[in-house]
């Protein structure tokens, strides 16, 4: 899919997500206030149309924390541009979602 | 809450998930219920209080926990519909060569079956149970079931022995039970039916196996044999033509077998013992056929005629005559007269509109209109035979023998199949694109449903290939009564960048409807 697809808001705000550092389903809900219905789904569009991709937490990291395992979510390059062009069209994304620098600043 | 209750929700919690892991494709299933079990421990984890276990949770957070749980159906159901788009007939689905395909096999399964049945094979042999023309069945016109005998063997003596210008020629029959012996020690009951020796040259039924010498012994009374009994008793050995054998006490030589299916007259008889007139046994009643002169012939105007006859006692006897033509006229009668009420009663039960207006202003192409109509005509001349197979598959499911019970299911069947069939063909050709004949889908309702009776409401459909949208209006009103299509212009082309695009985006944008 090229940078100028044109995503939903869901989808821009999963995305945007993701790049500030949102990488699981469940802080990707409490971040934009989506139900796990809407968050989920839109993941799977998103990677089936490879624009993020995941991949699961080393097994021993999650033992040693005596919790399961996390699938974790990143964006592809493909992603990152298409985010790009969503945050044009969505100007006030940013503002949503502050990425992880503006948050610590 | 206490901990029993939360053990309790988390037990539901993860049978809500199980049972939503069902839909997820099997070879995706392990890892999708890794990821929600794993993100079902962390939503929990993040609602316990410090220093409580993971069962002492508030009543809100359970019900937080439970309602993310619920989400888990939408991403099943979300994967499940990305398989079926990945499937190699994907680009297939709701298009017009699924749905012929579809009937296709329909018809192939109907017809497969049909050939397996004995008594579906029997019925589109129209030679095998052809009777003579001119040929009536004389019962009793007090009773009107037919497969009663009311004519005793005395009264038939009596006609036989006058002069008739109504009917040249009489045979009786009557179906007893009676004990036959097939073997040194085997004995076995069968219904037999003690006929005139001219019922089967009067009826001119077909009789396999004919032995040479079954008309020149004149002594021994025949016996023709039915082709189950052949098969059951016999092994379907043609040398057993010839035989003889002992069918209560008399000896009958076996000259011949009935076919599967030809002998639809009343009662079912395993054997024909064919004895001269005055060697059948009188007492009990039986039935009479009769062939019409022509004079009778003029005078039938109808199936049925009424007779009045003198007894021995020379009392006047009310009867019936029904025409044998009306047994032995075959399913596909009975197949066009489904059809025809079928027809009748269509316009009940559905519009009979294909959907398309004349109020329209787009103007569709000749080819565009010429697919369409041709679309519609192939769906009805396949849905024809499916119905006749199937009718009669039904029919004689689980008997291979005619009888007006197995005529009266396939008169059933096959008002039904058609009827309903002819309702789906319609509501089908209303439901497809006119342009690309898909069947448009992702219904939306539009309008305000209930808040008020003037705020109009309705469902649109959209068709995937981006070229109509049909609106389907809730109720009707003097100025919007029927479905109409909306066609749509070149701007919306950016959702539907070709077929397998057209797919992409719609679920990439679909998100935003959740």
């Amino acid at each position: 899919m090229g940078s100028d697809a044109k995503l939903s808001h869901t989808a821009a705000m999963i995305l945007q997500a993701l790049e500030a550092g949102f990488v699981y389903g469940f802080s990707i809900m409490e971040m934009t206030g989506l139900p796990s219905g809407t968050v989920y789904p839109a993941m799977r569009r998103l990677e089936r149309d490879e624009l993020i991709r995941s991949h699961w937490e080393r097994q021993s990291i999650a033992d040693a924390e005596q919790r399961p395992a996390r699938k974790y979510y990143k964006l592809t390059a493909a992603g990152k541009a298409t985010l790009e062009a969503s945050r044009r069209r969505y100007p006030l994304l940013e503002r949503l979602i502050p990425s992880e620098e503006e948050r610590t600043v | 809450m206490t901990p029993a209750f939360g053990r309790v929700f988390f037990l539901f919690q993860r049978v809500l998930l199980r049972g939503a892991s069902l839909l997820v494709p099997r070879r995706q299933r392990a890892e999708w219920w890794r990821e929600w079990d794993s993100e079902r421990w962390h939503v929990r984890q993040s609602y316990v209080p410090l220093g409580a276990t993971s069962w002492q949770v508030s009543w809100q957070a359970e019900c937080a926990v439970t309602s993310f749980c619920l989400g888990a159906f939408k991403d099943a159901l979300c994967l499940r519909r990305h398989s079926r788009q990945k499937e190699p007939f994907a680009s297939l689905r709701g298009s017009a060569a699924q749905c012929i395909l579809w009937l296709v096999a329909a018809l192939a399964a109907s017809y497969a079956i049909s050939l397996l049945l004995p008594g579906v094979r029997a019925e589109n042999q129209p030679s095998r149970y052809q009777v003579n023309s001119g040929l009536i069945l004389i019962q009793d016109a007090r009773v009107h079931n037919d497969s009663v005998a009311t004519i005793p063997l005395e009264q038939y003596r009596e006609w036989k022995g006058r002069t008739q210008r109504y009917f040249d020629g009489l045979a009786f029959y009557r179906i007893n039970k009676e004990t036959v012996s097939t073997g040194v020690h085997a004995q076995v009951g069968w219904e037999v039916a003690h006929a005139s020796s001219n019922l089967f040259a009067l009826l001119g039924l077909p009789v396999r196996f004919i032995h040479p010498d079954g008309d020149a012994d004149g002594n021994m009374p025949r016996l023709i044999l039915s082709d189950e009994v052949w098969k059951g008793a016999f092994g379907g050995n043609p040398q057993i033509v010839g035989s003889v054998l002992r069918v209560g006490r008399y000896q009958a030589r076996i000259v011949g077998v009935v076919p599967n299916g030809a002998w639809r007259l009343p009662g079912k008889a395993d054997a024909w013992l064919l004895e001269p007139d005055y060697e059948i046994d009188a007492g009990g009643m039986g039935h009479v056929v009769a062939h019409l002169t022509l004079l009778g012939q003029s005078e039938m105007q109808a199936p049925h005629v009424e007779i009045t006859a003198r007894d021995p006692d020379d009392a006047e006897d009310d009867l019936w005559g029904a025409s044998l033509e009306e047994r032995t006229r075959g399913p596909w009668d009975n197949f066009l007269f489904a059809i025809f009420l079928a027809l009748l009663a269509l316009p009940a039960i559905t519009s009979v509109s294909t959907g398309e207006y004349g109020l329209s202003v787009h103007q569709p192409s000749w080819s565009g209109k010429l697919c369409r109509w041709g679309f519609l005509c192939a769906k009805l001349v396949l849905l024809l035979p499916i119905v006749y197979f199937s009718s009669l598959d039904l029919a004689y499911w689980h008997t291979a023998f005619y009888s007006l019970g197995s005529e009266y299911v396939q008169l059933v069947s096959s008002f039904s199949i058609c009827l309903f069939g002819l309702r789906w063909v319609l509501l089908d050709q209303r439901q497809r694109c006119p342009v690309c004949l898909k069947v448009v889908t992702n219904p939306a309702q539009v309008g305000q449903a209930s808040r008020t009776f003037l705020a109009w409401n309705g469902t649109e459909m959209m068709c995937l290939g981006g070229h109509t949208l049909l609106h389907v209006p809730g109720f009707s009103t003097s100025w919007f009564s029927t479905q109409r299509w909306l066609y749509l212009d070149t701007s919306w082309g950016f959702l539907f960048a070709g077929s397998g695009a057209g797919m992409k985006n719609e679920a990439i944008t679909g998100s935003s409807t959740h």
